[in-house]
């Protein structure tokens, strides 16, 4: 390969194709670098705005964050404390809520959320509906809809005293539910807003894998008899496979690092009800101008976030490996991935 | 992987990168005395960050101003309150990078800045501020200055807590406002007046989602010569007096005479208003200006009075906050932005412009003493609010030490009030878990 790669390159040209392994030696190799006329450095020229940008935007605050989580503002004077600040997160009371409560919005509003995808890229992909543009289209426009337009439509359906949402349900004799004062609805709210906005995404995700699902799968499960449930279970979920271990770890790291919802309609309230990780290090970073323990919970934040990842890809990839077997012994049909 | 992370996670993202770079700024940047932008000439542009009442008093100001310095042009600019709190933090951790020419500081955020960010904000005395000393009242000037005496601010609003009624709904109720001496006795009225007329006591932020909802308590417990921090700096928010004032908020509430309001600047307009009544509005004495600006169909119906003490006998004044007017060591054009400053907080003509402007309750005592300036007001039925807040910042009131930890302990007691208002929770209690909170997150040590 290594030998395959720098013949190739010796002799980039037209004729680059027609390299054979034993090539007979050429002249013009000796003067390769000058005769080509590009200079070795070029795809490092080509490379070196992303590279900029990854130093400057990426790397440095990364690195400088880390340096900041190990210092602290002691008199205006700031001092290197160690690991003083992780020490202090781990006895954190409230990082623990924030923890906790972002746990419990993980676990509840990714999986409905997911299901919701799976259920709207069916229904996208499906012959029978009409207008699918439309209506692919109306439910990934909430993806671009901007975090302050969003957050007051979001106050203005969820006000308990005033809000749309309320008044829909007192025609049916619900209500008033406290949406976002009440600590128990305020995380409702959460879920719901986060699921109005990024269920749309997903669902496209899933439609373009959905779309690489051969036909001739379903055709054959009809043949041998699989209703529409057995198809889907059979067919459907393991072909959305890949799309799956996507959407649940990206779903999972934005979950983990929630902070517009709570950040626009609750502001982490009532009583930290709705208090995110994201939120907590806003508030120690931006409101109490504590910026060592704020880049100590930003740091906390990827470990946990890279474990977890780490988990979903084991998980995934030992399901992988498996299969896909229709019910009935008939059908030999096991399609490799 | 990073560009096709859902927009979720930009939030963070950008914070974090923002708080990495911040902080490398804070480490290195040292701010420099810059002599030409002391010595320079009064012209150009200057930017003013304040927020909607205070920036109309400011706007007032520049016409007259910009006589005697014709080439100088000022730029005020509503950033919002609470948002200038954290651009001015952006700014300051940014080592001034983006921050105006005058910034329109509270008194709770002034220590906080002082001690955060050293040497960001200008030492007034450069430009012979210190002259003006003797001009303000002492306890408003020394919350402006740093420990050595530099001047980091030139009181704007000096308030003192107005304890605002409505006359209307307490004659309708049948209730003599004047004989009412305690809180304990307000709340005993306050039962009266929702039955005779459904209108609440008060209404309250419970939940506290838009804003803090602590002002209450703070007065409460000021009139109770109490506060967040003692003068050394210990917490004593769950002290005697701390959990007092709690207890009365829980009793008002368990009698269900207080409504909830979310916080935020529309819902005050409309209590003003009656659109969405109470009975009582105890506020810094700016609302008396607002009122009279915002709700000029309401006059008449509004009285002011001094607000009743706690225990019988007890403290009747108190200190509701304040306001500064302050130069950073950014700016380019600090001369110019001095004149400004001078001229419309340290001299009769540009006092007198700003408060008619927006009606900010000044500091500067020759205003306060101006002729007119305690006159009976028609829109108050002859009483005279500016002679209540006079008398009050006369009353020896409690020094309040914000401390440079007071968000936090703010934050901390909001969510003990939200235990005890929507979930019951026992006020000693929910007070000693914020205490502990707080002595947790700063180091500080609970008072004995």
């Amino acid at each position: 390969m290594n030998v395959l790669s720098s013949t190739a390159r010796a002799t980039a040209g037209p004729t680059a194709e027609a390299v054979p392994l034993d090539a007979a030696p050429r002249p013009p190799r000796r003067r390769r670098r000058s005769s080509i006329g590009h200079p070795r450095i070029t795809p490092y020229l080509f490379l070196l705005p992303t590279i900029v940008l990854f130093l400057g935007f990426k790397l440095y605050p990364y690195l400088s964050a880390f340096w900041t989580s190990l210092t602290s503002n002691i008199g205006g004077v700031i001092t290197f404390v160690g690991l003083d600040n992780y020490l202090r997160l781990l006895n954190d009371p409230l990082f623990y809520t924030a923890l906790g409560n972002t746990a419990l919005i993980l676990v509840v509003q990714v999986p409905l959320m997911l299901a919701l995808g799976i259920v709207l890229a069916v229904a996208f992909n499906s012959l029978l509906l009409k207008g699918r543009a439309f209506f692919r289209m109306a439910f990934f426009v909430p993806i671009v809809m901007g975090l302050v337009a969003y957050g007051i439509l979001f106050s203005a359906l969820f006000d308990s005293s005033a809000g749309i949402v309320n008044e829909l349900l007192g025609y049916v004799g619900i209500g008033p539910i406290p949406w976002l004062v009440d600590p128990f609805w305020a995380k409702i709210s959460i879920v719901i807003a986060m699921t109005w906005h990024y269920t749309g995404q997903n669902a496209i995700i899933y439609l373009a894998q959905l779309q690489s699902i051969p036909g001739e799968l379903y055709e054959a499960a009809q043949v041998d008899g699989a209703n529409g449930w057995q198809r889907f279970r059979n067919i459907t979920l393991p072909g959305l496979r890949p799309a799956l271990l996507l959407t649940v770890v990206l779903s999972t790291i934005g979950t983990l690092q929630l902070f517009d919802e709570p950040y626009v309609l609750t502001n982490g309230g009532p009583d930290n009800a709705t208090l995110t990780v994201g939120m907590y290090l806003y508030q120690n970073g931006f409101k109490y101008f504590d910026f060592g323990y704020a880049s100590a919970i930003g740091y906390a934040l990827t470990v946990i976030i890279a474990v977890v990842s780490l988990i979903q890809f084991r998980l995934f990839r030992e399901r992988a490996p498996k299969p896909i077997s229709l019910k009935k012994p008939t059908s030999p049909k096991e399609k490799t991935r | 992987m990073r560009f096709t992370l859902n927009k979720r996670s930009r939030g963070v993202a950008v914070t974090a990168t923002a708080i990495a770079a911040v902080a490398a700024l804070v480490g290195c940047s040292a701010p420099s005395a810059d002599n030409n932008a002391t010595d320079g000439e009064v012209s150009g542009k200057i930017t003013i960050w304040t927020w909607n009442a205070p920036g109309d008093g400011l706007e007032a100001a520049i016409p007259a101003f910009q006589k005697l310095y014709p080439d100088v042009e000022v730029d005020v600019q509503d950033v919002g309150n609470p948002a200038i709190w954290e651009k001015i933090t952006t700014g300051m951790a940014a080592g001034g990078q983006g921050l105006p020419d005058v910034m329109n500081i509270g008194i709770d955020y002034m220590g906080n800045y002082v001690e955060q960010f050293p040497g960001q904000l200008v030492d007034l005395r450069d430009f012979g501020a210190e002259s003006l000393e003797s001009e303000f009242p002492s306890g408003a000037w020394k919350s402006g200055s740093g420990a050595d005496g530099a001047v980091y601010g030139i009181p704007y609003e000096v308030n003192a807590t107005g304890f605002f009624y409505r006359s209307d709904i307490f004659e309708q109720a049948g209730i003599d406002i004047d004989s009412i001496e305690t809180w304990d006795q307000l709340i005993d009225a306050g039962v009266t007046i929702k039955e005779k007329t459904g209108v609440p006591l008060y209404n309250q932020d419970k939940a506290a989602t838009e804003a803090d909802s602590a002002g209450l308590w703070q007065l409460q417990t000021a009139l109770q010569d109490s506060f967040y921090f003692d003068e050394s700096g210990d917490i004593t928010m769950n002290g005697e007096a701390g959990v007092h004032s709690l207890e009365l908020i829980k009793k008002a509430n368990d009698l269900g005479i207080v409504g909830d309001i979310q916080g935020s600047w529309d819902n005050l307009l409309a209590q003003l208003r009656g659109e969405k009544p109470t009975a009582i509005m105890p506020a810094g004495g700016w609302m008396a200006g607002v009122m009279e600006n915002e709700a000029p169909e309401m006059a008449g119906n509004w009285g002011v009075r001094l607000p009743p003490s706690v225990e019988p006998g007890g403290i009747t004044a108190a200190v509701n906050g304040g306001t500064y007017l302050s130069i950073p060591t950014a700016s380019k054009n600090q001369k110019t932005a001095w004149e400004f400053v001078n001229f419309a907080l340290g001299t009769l003509e540009g006092q007198k412009l700003v408060y008619e402007g927006g009606g900010m309750f000044p500091g500067y005592k020759p205003m306060l003493e101006s002729e007119g300036f305690a006159a009976p007001s028609e829109y108050f039925n002859g009483q005279s609010p500016n002679a209540i807040f006079i008398a009050e910042l006369a009353q020896d009131t409690p020094a309040l030490n914000y401390t440079s930890d007071y968000a936090r302990a703010l934050k901390a007691y909001t969510d003990a009030q939200t235990r005890v208002l929507l979930s019951g929770a026992d006020p000693q209690q929910a007070l000693d878990e914020a205490a502990d909170q707080v002595a947790q997150q700063t180091g500080r040590k609970l008072a004995d």
